[in-house]
């Protein structure tokens, strides 16, 4: 009948060593057994309230038993729910798991995490009766309006109303306090006006950190497409909004799904408009760079939420990129844009494109088509652009290929000063090697080779005429390899060969890379033409440059830059080699501090023979 | 009458008494009477009296069949469910008493079998209101137990008052009287006290009020309750400073003012009827300073209450205190149902469940909590303010500080993680159940499971004193609204008032039939208010140390009080989450205000008392109407209908517990709850 069974004092008579409790003694102490558990259970409770809680715990039970002058149960302080188990053989009878510990064992661990301290924040739960939007509330769940929403589809609804004469308000009309209003108006007010740098920095950081401004991003949203359509002669303006866009971005508190198709149009805008900025001398491209790097935030943030918006984007930046009736700052922006989506959209989108392009670009280039001297130098930049980012997806196939020889090896060699050159003629090696997973489109490369091995020895940045042509028939040899792997190998070698004295090193050192090489072997298609295309000459001049930093143990003393003018031979690798140079000196510099000197000097040579 | 019956309940009698001689010389003699009545058939046996024998039959019946009871009571509780609509509610009310008799007498007579079974079978009955006390019965199960239980003891020991009409008593006591049902009747006249009143039965139902048990007799109570309470606010107390600071301004402008309107001023005059009120609107006009419309209209409302003396001699408040405390009252933000306050909040984070208590001092400065490791940790506010203003915002309500994108911000919030940003106080040996700011600030008091109070100087951070006078864990202490005094409640059943400068208590409450668990003082500090989990709220004079008013209502153990800044009303908070309004002057509810569903840790009154607040376990804060429920509960005894005190505005926090509530005195409601979320279990 009662709670605890005359069994139960049985059995836990047992377990403390009793053995023969006659059945009357057990039935005489079960029903006071069951009011003490009762009567610490309700001290237990009392304990429980008074330490304003609403789950007991087995500290209350031992409060309550020192309540009683009980001994308080000891071993269940650690707060970890407890185990049970099923003893064996019996369908009812559970005991608690007790392991034995081995003190070894414990003390051979090492120190949990120490608990976070107790601290106290402060938030306003309601500021005259109206709870803020602020992440510390709890969400505000939305106030039903029954009859309110109705009210358009008719009369019967508000009839409805009356009847019930219930006074239900009419809904709400997104209602902006007082304060945000002011916000607003005073963020907007100093990102027009622009004129106190300090103000409008602290404007976007108070843009990106402060929690409640959920309300307003549908007015700015509408700010920006309004002030982007309006002044796009205005570039700091234009910089100031983009950076808006940014703040908004990384606010952690502001949900801005809804409202990306309205920022999107402006940020694509202020990437690949025709015009940005009234004067000539305004660095527009720096406009462009950063707008890249939202629109890249962006579909890398919300990409997969919507799966078509990476898609529409770059629709609408090939279709920039092209239209040659676009002009050259458009198709910058376009590839800057494109560049920044990802390595993959690089390969599938820009590499392809890059020969029908050139010969497009080839005229601007050279100063005997193009006398304009601002439409050559937007030329320049374009072709800049294409080779940043074929330089960068050829980069990371490196990377990704031979990790080993961008990350740890680089170190103690670096410091050694001795393995430098293996490193880097390995790496060599595999810039020369190493091509792209780009097989699913060998069809596009056979398309794209011939017409490079065609047209490019023409060209003026395309020097050593020889080389190229070599290379060319190379690529065609490695496409139609495809088929069977195990001609790359030969043609490997017939490469190096080819290339001359320079090429023989390396060919001793491709052994390691011949693996690899192997896999990618039916991809060497894409990389020779991209070569081609950039010239194949930068890419043994490189190994001069990796030579000579080993002799003046890594310093780039040597290497100044008339050296690397000298190397780079032509005007159009010299970029090339240092988009490479420029990202594996990044990456040394994140592998290793010591090298941040080196580094810099790297991406200042690099940028000042790109500035040229 | 049957013979046979009788022979057999005699039998019957002699076999449980265990006289064996006298059973086998009553069957002997039986079994000869019976060959001689064969023989002699026509031989009447002796006449019996008819009494004796219904006597003797009744007793072996009632005492031999503890189905008796289960009978009884089944069958009065059909009655009672099958009876008229108009009297129905009434007798309703003794169901409960019944039943919990019957069920104690079954425990005491051994039948424990029975008594579960009868427990078991009428249970259902009474969950919706006595649930806890079911709990608490359900385990006494052996005639001991009777005298250990508190609730058990406390039933059997006092009569339950129950009202009823005249016509609902004659139908009660003519069903037990017609169906012979000894058993019951012997319990309605042993335990319930029947009071008839005259007139029709109360056709409202009131919610089947709550049988609390005072232990006193109706009467007793009723003499307890017409005490005369003097429940205004003291004299010279800060507001009526004010008010004087006031009216003396507003007489120097009047007399600047004179000549430009001395008519107006002359017909205002006549108008207002006391001379202090004509000053303050004429004030109004002059001034009409933002600040103090609010006061304006706060004084005049005031003025109506009555002041008091004090009895106890009470400390002197510093000048430069006081006039802290007026400029923050002349500033205070006026509230009303209109104009709600704001809520500041000051969540706990990273509690691992051992926040016990918070506490916050009247200017909102300092908040301290207090642990179950014994521990109580202060923070200064002003110092936190300064330092996580800007992060403020960067702490995610998950309790785990976000980085924050801006580089000035990160290096001071890294400082702070660094260094504890609380002054910590050791000195207990158990749990920290209580905390309490002396109003300057300057202390600070402490109720622990180890049976002592600890006084803290917050100004030496260091213990000054450990009072000890309790025996039993101390489960809440309050300082005096002036200082220096202080209360303190303990699971030993008392209150007990005491003085900073003495070891030892200088009053003990005792009266509560359980723990006491929590204590407020009144504001003119003559009395202190205790709630207990025995369900009644106790007015005491601090002075005399006598019980002024006994209220009853609460179904569950009180947990919350807060007075009125007027004096008059006191509210109360229950487990079950329902907060009542108590009059002080009458000792009746004004209003039950319902909407929580946890327990209500902590309740307050706005400044100037229009305003009440409640938190409770549910992660809400509630603001409640106390003018609207003041003036409902007017009208209520003429419309005769139960109106809800208005809720105005209920606060969700983000799973926080809300533990502590107070209004600054320039209105600011601050809050503290320690951040527990869900997932914990």
């Amino acid at each position: 009948m009662s709670v605890v069974g005359k069994d139960s004092i049985q059995t836990i008579a047992q377990s403390i060593g009793i053995s023969n409790l006659s059945d009357d003694v057990a039935a005489a102490l079960a029903p006071d057994v069951e009011y003490r558990m009762r009567e610490i259970m309700q001290e237990a409770i009392k304990c429980m309230r008074h330490s304003k809680r609403s789950v007991l715990t087995t500290d209350d039970v031992n409060s309550a038993l020192s309540l009683r002058n009980v001994e308080p149960l000891y071993g269940f302080a650690s707060g970890d729910p407890l185990r049970y188990r099923r003893a064996l053989g019996h369908a009812d009878l559970y005991y608690i798991e007790d392991r034995e510990m081995d003190f070894k064992e414990i003390i051979d661990v090492p120190f949990p995490k120490a608990p976070l301290d107790t601290s106290v924040v402060a938030h306003w739960l309601a500021v005259e009766g109206v709870q803020p939007a602020i992440p510390e509330n709890a969400p505000i769940e939305p106030t039903t309006v029954p009859s309110g929403a109705k009210k358009a589809d008719g009369q019967a609804a508000a009839r409805k109303e009356e009847e019930s004469s219930v006074d239900v308000k009419p809904p709400v009309k997104h209602v902006l306090s007082r304060e945000l209003q002011l916000y607003f108006e005073k963020i907007t007010e100093h990102i027009v006006s622009g004129s106190n740098p300090g103000l409008v920095r602290d404007c976007l950081v108070s843009l990106s950190t402060d929690s409640g401004l959920h309300p307003l991003v549908p007015y700015f949203t509408q700010f920006i497409a309004e002030e982007v359509a309006r002044s796009l002669d205005n570039f700091p303006l234009l910089f100031s909004l983009m950076r808006v866009v940014q703040s908004l971005l990384l606010n952690p508190h502001i949900h801005i799904e809804p409202y990306l198709h309205q920022l999107m149009p402006s940020v694509i805008t202020c990437l690949v408009a025709k015009r940005i900025g009234g004067k000539a001398f305004e660095n527009h491209w720096e406009l462009r760079d950063f707008t890249a790097s939202i629109v890249a935030f962006i579909c890398k943030r919300f990409g997969h939420a919507y799966e078509n918006l990476q898609q529409r984007v770059t629709r609408t930046l090939v279709h920039a990129f092209l239209d040659p009736k676009r002009a050259m700052t458009q198709h910058y922006g376009a590839v800057t844009g494109l560049s920044v989506l990802g390595l993959r959209v690089v390969q599938l989108l820009i590499l392809p494109n890059i020969p029908p392009y050139l010969q497009l670009l080839a005229p601007e280039l050279s100063i005997e088509t193009q006398p304009n001297e601002m439409k050559r130098y937007e030329a320049w930049k374009v072709y800049g652009a294409l080779q940043i980012a074929a330089g960068k997806w050829m980069y990371n196939n490196l990377k990704s290929q031979l990790p080993e020889f961008f990350s740890a090896p680089i170190k103690p060699s670096m410091k050694a000063g001795s393995k430098a050159l293996t490193t880097f003629q390995e790496s060599q090696a595999s810039v020369n090697g190493i091509s792209s997973p780009l097989a699913t489109s060998p069809s596009r490369k056979r398309v794209a080779a011939p017409d490079v091995g065609n047209q490019l020895p023409k060209k003026k940045f395309a020097v050593d005429a020889a080389g190229a042509g070599v290379s060319s028939s190379l690529a065609s040899t490695i496409t139609e390899s495809v088929e069977g792997e195990s001609a790359d190998l030969p043609g490997r070698a017939a490469e190096q060969e080819a290339d001359g004295s320079k090429g023989r090193l390396l060919i001793r050192k491709n052994n390691p890379l011949s693996d690899a090489w192997k896999e990618d072997a039916d991809l060497g298609g894409l990389f020779s033409s991209v070569e081609i295309v950039l010239g194949s000459n930068p890419v043994h001049d490189f190994g001069k440059v990796a030579l000579h930093p080993r002799q003046s143990s890594m310093r780039l003393s040597g290497a100044t830059l008339s050296d690397f003018r000298e190397w780079g031979g032509s005007w159009g690798s010299v970029p090339f080699v240092f988009v490479l140079l420029t990202e594996i000196a990044l990456d040394l510099d994140e592998n290793h501090e010591k090298f941040n000197g080196p580094a810099e000097l790297w991406i200042v040579a690099a940028h000042k023979v790109w500035e040229r | 009458m049957e013979e046979d019956q009788i022979d057999k309940a005699v039998l019957a009698y002699l076999k449980k008494k265990g006289y064996r001689a006298a059973e086998l010389a009553f069957q002997d003699e039986q079994s000869k009477v019976r060959t001689v009545s064969g023989n002699q058939s026509t031989t009447s046996s002796s006449p019996i009296d008819p009494t004796i024998a219904n006597q003797i039959y009744f007793y072996s019946r009632s005492d031999n069949s503890p189905g008796r009871y289960k009978e009884g009571f089944s069958k009065l509780r059909s009655w009672v469910h099958s009876s008229l609509d108009q009297y129905k509610n009434e007798l309703l009310r003794i169901l409960y008493p019944v039943f919990v008799h019957s069920y104690l007498e079954l425990v005491a007579k051994g039948h424990s079998q029975e008594a579960r079974a009868f427990f078991q079978s009428f249970r259902e009955d009474h969950e919706a209101i006595h649930m806890r006390d079911l709990q608490k019965l359900e385990g006494v199960l052996a005639p001991q137990h009777l005298e250990e239980c508190e609730l058990a003891r406390t039933f059997r020991e006092n009569k339950i008052d129950i009202k009823m009409c005249q016509y609902s008593f004659e139908l009660l006591l003519q069903y037990l009287h017609n169906t012979d049902s000894m058993l019951m009747l012997g319990i309605v006249n042993a335990h319930i006290n029947l009071q008839v009143v005259p007139g029709q039965p109360s056709q409202l139902f009131e919610e089947e009020e709550a049988v609390t048990l005072t232990g006193k007799a109706q009467d007793a109570m009723e003499l307890i309750n017409q005490k005369e309470i003097r429940w205004g606010v003291l004299e010279d107390s800060l507001e009526e400073k004010l008010e004087k600071e006031l009216a003396a301004e507003a007489e120097k402008a009047e007399a600047e003012g004179k000549e430009a309107d001395a008519e107006e001023n002359k017909k205002r005059a006549a108008e207002g009827g006391k001379p202090g009120g004509t000053g303050k609107k004429v004030k109004k006009e002059k001034t009409g300073g933002g600040g103090n419309k609010g006061t304006k209209a706060e004084t005049t409302a005031v003025a109506v209450i009555t002041r008091v003396k004090p009895d106890l001699p009470l400390p002197v408040m510093s000048e430069e205190l006081e006039r802290q405390a007026l400029d923050d009252l002349r500033n205070r933000a006026r509230l009303g149902s209109s104009a709600l306050p704001s809520v500041s909040f000051y969540t706990f984070i990273n509690t691992h469940n051992s926040l016990n208590c918070v506490s916050i001092s009247a200017d909102g400065s300092l908040v301290v909590g207090g642990f179950s490791d014994s521990s109580l940790k202060v923070w200064d506010m002003t110092k936190i303010g300064e330092v996580a203003a800007p992060s403020e915002n960067g702490t995610a309500g998950n309790g785990t500080p976000i980085k924050s994108p801006g580089e000035n911000i990160t290096p001071v919030t890294a400082v702070d993680n660094n260094k504890t940003s609380y002054t910590l106080f050791k000195g207990h040996a158990g749990p920290v159940y209580a905390a309490s700011f002396s109003p300057d600030g300057e202390f600070m008091l402490s109720a622990s499971g180890d049976h002592t109070v600890r006084l803290w100087s917050l100004k030496l951070n260091a213990n000054i004193c450990c009072y000890k006078g309790h025996n039993y864990p101390v489960w809440d202490v309050q300082y005096c609204p002036v200082g220096h005094y202080f209360a303190s409640a303990s699971h030993d059943r008392t209150a007990r008032v005491w003085s900073m400068e003495r070891m030892h208590p200088l009053r003990i409450m005792a009266g509560h039939l359980s723990d006491v668990d929590c204590v407020q003082w009144h504001v003119n500090c003559n009395y202190i208010a205790t709630g207990s989990s025995d369900k009644t709220v106790r007015l005491w004079d601090v002075q005399t140390g006598e019980c002024m008013r006994i209220f009853t209502g609460h179904r569950g153990m009180v947990l919350s009080l807060a007075m009125s800044p007027d004096g008059r009303y006191m509210a109360s908070g229950d487990e079950d989450g329902a907060i009542m309004m108590w009059d002080l002057g009458s000792g009746r509810c004004v209003m039950p205000l319902m909407g929580h569903t946890g327990c209500v840790w902590t309740l307050a009154f706005s400044g100037e008392g229009s305003l009440l607040a409640s938190g409770a376990a549910d992660s809400t804060v509630r603001l409640w109407d106390v003018n609207a429920s003041a003036k409902f509960s007017r009208s209520e005894d003429k419309a005769g209908a139960v109106k809800r005190l208005r809720l105005l505005k209920t606060l969700p926090t983000k799973s926080t517990p809300v533990y502590s509530l107070r209004f600054s005195r320039r209105n600011l409601l601050l809050a503290a709850g320690a951040f527990s979320p869900p997932s914990s279990s």
